[in-house]
Order: structure tokens, then C-alpha cells, then sequence
């Protein structure tokens, strides 16, 4: 089956808000019976006696999304997903705000589970997107995933 | 030839997107060692590089007016 390509970028933070009603959302599709949640939030860093105050993010949006259109692909052939839902911010993400928010679901728990963390591993190792740490003294330097 | 050079993260704080142009370039391996005499910066990191809507992989054959995206390690997440 065919899928559009989709746009998983949000300029700004992703809202508490925003995720709730997302999950409200799959309260009609009933023969779910698990979902799984992962929420990267930005951490205030202590880096060489500076604190983090702020990720700024930016990407290479076109082949972003065609990356992660592959790993969608990918996963769905894997795994027995009913949905799957995958928003990473762009723009200054203050410290303590949510700047990824991935969510899948499935009949039974597992797949849902497993599913959430392979994507999580994935778009970090493959998606071409850049965070820039900006301290609280409006310095930066340029984060390294672990 | 001319080609779009774009770059991103800590790359694009010392390499600007601009046109340029190439005479005896043929491939993204020669374009790298252009780049690294061009932008010294650039021979002590970690890159890879991107041909219009592709990571580059392997070395591959670069046409007239194609964008070439210089990446550093992504810290996406």
C-alpha cells in the first residue's frame, strides 16, 4: 500500500495539549489494545559550569521526510501496527519543553512497544536534523547524539 | 558545470550556501577534496554528503546544476 509522504515537523515545542488529544483520538478505533509513548524532552545540561537553556532545531526538511517516509515503511512491514505517529519540533525548544513525541499502537502490547523504540533509534541515527544547545549566556555549541 | 551547495548545522556556520563553479569535478570524491582545500574547517570533522534528494553512499557522478548538501553528524531527537 501506498502512503503519502507525511510532514512530521512542528515549529515550537509540542504541547501536553497536543499530545492528549492525540491519544483521545484512537479512543474510536477499539480493536486496539496498546499504545506506546516516547516524549523527548530538552534537558538543562550542565556543559563546562554552563547551563542549557534552549535547543534550537533545524533540518534538511525534504530528505528528512523522505528518510523518515522509508523507516514508516519499514516499520509497518515489520511490525503489527495499527498507527503511527512520529512530530519532531523545529525552532528554540526551551529546557523542560517536549520536542519529540512518537506514538504507536497495536492489537496486543508488544509490536507497539518494540515499534516506539525502534523509531526512536532510528530517526536519531538517520534523520537529517540539527540541535544547537544555546546556553543561558547565549552561547552554543552543537550537540552530539550519545 | 555549476552546481547549489547547501550546508547545515555547525557546517553552515563557516560554509554559506552558494553556487559554484566546477570545471574538473566529476564525483563526489573529487567534490571533497575541493571542499577540504576550500573550507580547511572541513577536513577535521565528520560529514557526509548529500546529491539532491540522496545521503551519498558511495562515490557518485555529480551533473550540471545539482545540489550538493554538506551534513554533519545529525543530532536530531
Amino acid at each position: 500500500m501506498e502512503r503519502k509522504v507525511k510532514n512530521i515537523f512542528i515549529d515550537g515545542r509540542i504541547e501536553p495539549a497536543f499530545i492528549a488529544e492525540s491519544i483521545s483520538k484512537h479512543s474510536v478505533k477499539t480493536t486496539i489494545g496498546g499504545h506506546s509513548i516516547f516524549m523527548g524532552q530538552v534537558r538543562k545540561d550542565e556543559i563546562e559550569g554552563k547551563l542549557v537553556a534552549a535547543i534550537e532545531y533545524t533540518a534538511y526538511q525534504e530528505l528528512a521526510l523522505e528518510k523518515m517516509h522509508q523507516i514508516r515503511e519499514d516499520i509497518f512491514q515489520k511490525y503489527p501496527l495499527h498507527c503511527m505517529h512520529v512530530y519532531h519540533s523545529l525552532g528554540t525548544i526551551k529546557a523542560g519543553e517536549i520536542c519529540l513525541f512518537v506514538f504507536t499502537s497495536s492489537t496486543r502490547r508488544k509490536p507497539a512497544i518494540d515499534a516506539c523504540a525502534e523509531i526512536v533509534e532510528r530517526l536519531k541515527a538517520e534523520l537529517p536534523i540539527w540541535g544547537k544547545e544555546i546556553f543561558e549566556d547565549d552561547t552554543h555549541q552543537w550537540k552530539e547524539n550519545s | 558545470m555549476e552546481i547549489q551547495i547547501i550546508s547545515f548545522g555547525k557546517i553552515s556556520e563557516f560554509i554559506a550556501h552558494q553556487k559554484i563553479e566546477i570545471s574538473d569535478i566529476r564525483n563526489t570524491d573529487e567534490l571533497k577534496a575541493y571542499l577540504e582545500t576550500s573550507f580547511p574547517l572541513l577536513s577535521n570533522m565528520k560529514y557526509k554528503l548529500s546529491l539532491n534528494k540522496d545521503i551519498v553512499q558511495e562515490n557518485t557522478a555529480i551533473s550540471n546544476q545539482d545540489t550538493v548538501g554538506i551534513m554533519p553528524p545529525f543530532s536530531g531527537g
